[in-house]
């Protein structure tokens, strides 16, 4: 909870003596609230309002860690509104009354544990509970569920059995046996076993006292049991117990909570099942059945793996083979992403058509097919590193190897690196692939590919040996054509101040562009750089596409294209392959301004900052680590790395162009003052920064997209902005641009800027 | 007593809307609190429950729901058996044999299937279409007329065919339309602008908002119901005030969990079981988000979800 300055000054003690430092009391609470200076420096605060500033800077909820397991600490009511934390955890429960089940019980409480995307699901805890008064009864049967290993949750109002009971029960539990009538004998045990206390009470009131009460004798390793006589007044409780906490900030309700769904639903277990669907989103740290069989556990789990994903965070399933209706090792292989929903739906198609295959996930850092394809994150050298590590060809023996259909272009770079597979283009939709697999379609495809491997294998091949790049300038790429497009780029100077547009249209997730590269046409190309310089793009950006086989010949011919074309316009180089940027800066042409390397992250791409600083480049340093970044102090490390990084190797920091990572406006609406603020910080330490702003508008109506561009680029330019990577041929956005050009002083005015 | 809850009713209100006509008909909405919150005001309307009657129900092959149908063939036969479930407020008609891509089966022919239920049953009924863009506007439009007067909602209107939908399903037929988006609240605001546009009355309006069944994804539904929801209630959008209807049973019954035989899932245990509890516990997350109706398959998971709203209204 970020304290106001009027909210420390109320409480300071207003004397104005100077000995802080600050001229008044006033301006002194304003710096402590900005963390400019710690209160510390007055020594005139009282007890008192210390507290109180602690107290109100204090988490709204409470972190509990029991054993091994940690519990509460949210922070929101709704997902939506930023993360929830920590996932619900389940209990299934034995007592005194039926012990005569429990070794039954246990067992099959063990029989549930399995992985769903990269997470063990099992029961967590054994709920023991108390229904009589011999000490000796009831810890045996707490003996036995700790023989289990398991976390347990003790419930026990009885003194002496509660006693009895932590004596055998370990640290692991949770003693749930506090209530209005013995909290204070049962705070005395827990607090001398270093447990955590549940507290209990017939009414929300009787709660709330008993848990000040136990907080006066200063015990707040607390968890609250919100079980009701009924599922309606279970709800009530848990519902106004977490708002209570982060609504009314009302920190004595501030702890994780327990509901015991098996009290509720009096035997019947698909009502246990209908209740925990509920309380997994609806405010239950821990949820206590009377069973827990596959049926439950794995909607149940789901569920829960869902609600608990972090919004930025992609949901990523393990790399590695996933045979689907029986397949054995004669089945053959499809390929996808890792991409959790890639993987749902691919896997379900693949189901759907009843025909064994091994479907074969590999690493592309979560992401779906086209965007990995375009990152380089889903490359033949990334599929060759899976099949390698997993030993696909050791496991399986059919050669069939069917690709997504949406990444048919790298057909023949997977074949070279595979050269024992026959690679087969699959369909473009996952819907498509029932009907596909089911008539065998790929049968054709993988008789061709084996046809022509076995063509070529009676050819000897010749060695090849590595070009150098003046070698391939001199072989591989074709003379440049002057072809006057009616337009000349006007010239830049780098040290001008206005804002540097990069123009994105020659990127190869566009098919016309990447079938141009392929074919080294120029008429493409050139249409869509010329366009882009008429709309008054200062840089064009070439992507090139992941190129892993011929990337320097295909980077060298683009940029002599473009430059020879377009007097000189500068460039940013784009692509997953590095000695492809490398190449084209040998031939890269500087009179309008340095190249730019686009770009290097703070993760596995940080060798861009190197290659940038080797060849006096500007390189944009996009701010996360393989994923968004979690919040502006993630980014900021992250920034701070890499700006150290290209200083270390002689860069300039003008050279280095931080990128805050546009997030769509649709996916993630409340993180975009997020991302205003870090431009803010980059442009306070003097740093420049670009990005791919028209992401925030993805998905939205094409008529609107330049609204919400434009708006943005103007809010970004007052948080000091100083490039980005956009369509030049949106007018709104470059009119947008050009006028906050003049607010902001750099250029001068006159009525036809527009124009100019 | 030392502690009172701060209870939070809301000035936006969700519509209710009447489906069905006589003392069968219902209404589903009109809350002005979160689902099942009735510590902050009480609900209106308690949330409905609809049976699915698919026309490739014969299809379906788990033994306790096969005997519950014992007998029957017309999906006739199937909404009168499925109307005497306990919990069954409304009968929802599935076409997922029109299909181009599938059985292909003609309008005429659908048309005379929900014509034959209509003079058999009393309840409120629910078309849901096969999902082809193309053939539903056709489809739906041809059911409107056939239906007049029954006061029935179709579903639904997408995108991509809403003019067509919704003219001839509310504005020439004068019944409820379904406006249906993919896990988006901004695209499930702009389809209900359009068709009111269009003069379609927002009252005779229902949502489908994109749902999932629980572990395929669900994290983007259940975050789209509680932002339509807050939007409805504490910002009072008049655009997103609809009733959400979530047919469940389309979600549920074709995922793993539910299909996986026993021999290839041997310590996953009953598969009928399974696919009934991944129903309740999508249904029951559903719920729980804010749809005001869900429309379930199998009858022991209508009635665990008729009991599971019975004891939280």
């Amino acid at each position: 909870m970020a304290l106001k300055g009027l909210d420390i000054f109320k409480l300071s003690p207003k004397k104005n003596c100077k000995e802080c430092g600050s001229p008044t009391c006033m301006a002194f609470c304003m710096k402590v609230a900005q963390g400019a200076v710690s209160l510390d420096k007055c020594p005139y605060f009282s007890e008192e309002a210390l507290a109180t500033l602690n107290s109100a800077t204090a988490p709204l909820m409470k972190t509990i860690s029991v054993g091994d397991y940690k519990l509460g600490g949210e922070t929101v009511l709704f997902r939506h509104e930023k993360t929830l934390v920590n996932k619900n955890l389940f209990a299934v429960c034995v007592c005194t009354d039926c012990a005569d089940k429990a070794d039954e019980k246990l067992a099959e409480v063990a029989k549930v544990d399995y992985e769903r995307i990269g997470e063990r699901m099992y029961v967590e805890f054994i709920h023991v509970a108390n229904k009589q008064s011999d000490p000796a009864v009831y810890a045996e049967l707490v003996k036995k569920a700790a023989a289990t290993g398991r976390h347990l949750i003790l419930e026990c109002w009885d003194v002496e059995c509660a006693k009895a009971a932590l004596e055998v029960a370990g640290k692991k539990c949770i003693l749930d046996g506090a209530t209005p009538d013995n909290w204070e004998a049962m705070n005395e045990l827990a607090t001398k076993a270093g447990v955590t206390l549940g507290v209990w009470a017939s009414n929300i009131s009787d709660l709330y006292d008993t848990v000040k009460k136990l907080e006066g004798k200063g015990n707040k390793n607390l968890i609250l049991d919100v079980t009701g006589a009924t599922a309606k007044e279970t709800l009530a409780n848990a519902v106004n117990v977490r708002r209570t906490a982060l609504k009314q900030e009302d920190r004595t309700f501030g702890y994780p909570s327990i509901v015991n769904v098996a009290k509720i639903a009096k035997g019947d277990d698909r009502m246990q099942t209908a209740l925990a669907a509920m309380f997994v989103e609806k405010y239950a740290s821990i949820i206590v059945m009377s069973h827990m069989s596959y049926a439950q556990a794995l909607p149940l789990y789901g569920l829960r793996q869902n609600i608990f994903t972090d919004p930025q965070k992609p949901m990523k399933v393990e790399a590695k083979i996933y045979p689907i209706n029986g397949a054995d090792e004669n089945a053959p292989v499809a390929l996808t992403v890792d991409f959790a929903l890639t993987y749902f739906l691919v896997s379900g198609e693949l189901e759907r058509s009843g025909q064994p295959v091994n479907l074969v996930i590999t690493d592309a850092s979560g992401m779906s097919v086209l965007t990995a394809w375009a990152a380089g994150k889903l490359s033949s050298s990334t599929i060759k590193k899976t099949f390698d590590e997993l030993d696909i060809a050791g496991k399986i023996k059919n050669r069939t190897l069917i690709i997504p259909g949406k990444v048919a272009v790298m057909k023949g770079e997977i074949q070279e690196k595979l050269p024992e597979w026959n690679v087969v283009v699959g369909p473009l939709e996952a819907v498509q692939l029932p009907k596909y697999m089911k008539d065998k379609e790929y049968e054709a495809g993988a008789k061709a590919a084996e046809a022509e491997r076995a063509a070529k294998a009676g050819t000897v091949v010749e060695e090849v040996k590595e070009l150098s790049f003046e070698e391939l300038l001199q072989t591989r790429v074709p003379k440049i054509e002057i072809v006057d497009m009616g337009v000349q780029y006007k010239g830049h100077n780098p040290e001008s101040k206005t804002f540097v547009t990069i123009g994105e249209r020659i990127h190869c997730i566009a098919p016309v562009i990447r079938k141009a590269m392929d074919e080294r046409d120029p008429e493409p190309i050139l249409k869509r750089a010329a366009e882009q310089i008429k709309a008054g793009a200062t840089y064009l950006d070439v992507n090139i596409g992941p190129a892993e086989k011929d990337g320097p010949e295909r980077m060298m011919w683009a940029v002599k294209l473009l430059q020879e074309n377009f007097n000189n316009v500068p460039l940013a180089l784009d692509t997953a392959n590095m000695k492809a940027i490398e190449a084209g800066i040998k031939v890269y042409n500087r009179t309008n301004g340095k190249p730019i390397v686009n770009s290097a992250d703070a993760g596995s791409r940080i060798g861009y900052i190197d290659l940038a600083a080797a060849n006096d480049a500007i390189c944009i340093a996009l701010c996360s680590a393989d994923g968004i970044a979690k919040d502006n102090d993630e980014r900021m490390v992250h920034c701070d790395n890499m700006l150290e990084r290209g200083l270390s190797l002689g860069m300039t920091s003008d050279d280095l162009w931080f990128d805050p990572l546009f997030l769509v406006v649709k996916g993630m609406q409340d993180k975009q003052m997020e991302v205003l603020e870090a431009i803010k910080m980059f442009s306070d330490k003097g740093l420049k920064s670009t990005g791919g702003l028209s992401n925030n508008s993805n998905g939205a109506p094409k008529h609107v997209r330049p609204i919400m561009d434009s708006a943005l680029v103007a809010m970004c330019m007052m948080q000091g902005l100083t490039s980005a990577i956009v369509n030049p041929n949106d007018l709104r956005l470059m009119e947008t641009i050009k006028s906050c050009d003049i607010f902001k002083n750099h250029v001068l005015y006159s009525d036809s800027y527009l124009e100019v | 007593m030392s502690f009172a809850p701060k209870t939070a009713p809301y000035s936006g209100k969700v519509n209710a809307v009447t489906l069905g006509t006589g003392d069968k008909a219902i209404v589903i909405g009109g809350q002005n609190v979160l689902p099942f919150y009735t510590f902050d005001a009480p609900i209106e309307n308690a949330p409905k429950i609809g049976v699915e009657v698919s026309d490739l129900a014969a299809s379906w092959d788990y033994p306790e729901l096969k005997e519950f149908y014992a007998g029957c063939v017309t999906m006739a036969d199937y909404a009168k058996k499925a109307e005497t479930l306990e919990g069954c407020d409304f009968i929802c008609l599935n076409f997922p044999g029109a299909d181009p891509n599938g059985m292909n089966r003609s309008v005429a022919d659908c048309v005379a299937d929900a014509k034959a239920v209509a003079e058999v049953i009393t309840k409120p009924i629910v078309v849901v279409g096969c999902k082809n863009v193309e053939k539903d506007g056709e489809l739906l439009a041809a059911m409107a007329e056939a239906l007049a007067g029954k006061n029935v909602l179709f579903m639904s209107a997408k995108n991509e065919n809403y003019k067509t939908v919704g003219a001839s399903v509310a504005l020439a037929n004068g019944q409820k339309v379904g406006a249906e988006t993919a896990d988006d609240i901004n695209l499930a605001k702009q389809l209900n602008i359009m068709l009111k546009g269009l003069n379609v009355n927002p009252a005779s309006v229902v949502m489908d908002i994109g749902t999932a069944a629980v572990g395929y994804g669900y994290e983007y539904a259940a975050s789209t119901f509680d932002r339509i929801r807050l939007a409805a209630l504490a910002q009072g959008d008049a655009d997103l005030q609809m009733p959400i209807l979530a047919a469940v049973c389309n979600d549920t019954w074709g995922v793993k969990e539910s299909t996986a035989s026993e021999e290839d899932e041997p310590a996953w245990g009953c598969r009928e079981e399974r696919a009934i509890s991944m129903e309740i516990a999508t249904a029951a997350a559903d719920l729980t988000g804010g749809a005001d109706a869900v429309v379930l398959r199998h009858p022991a998971s209508v009635a665990t979800v008729k009991k599971f709203i019975t004891e939280l209204v």
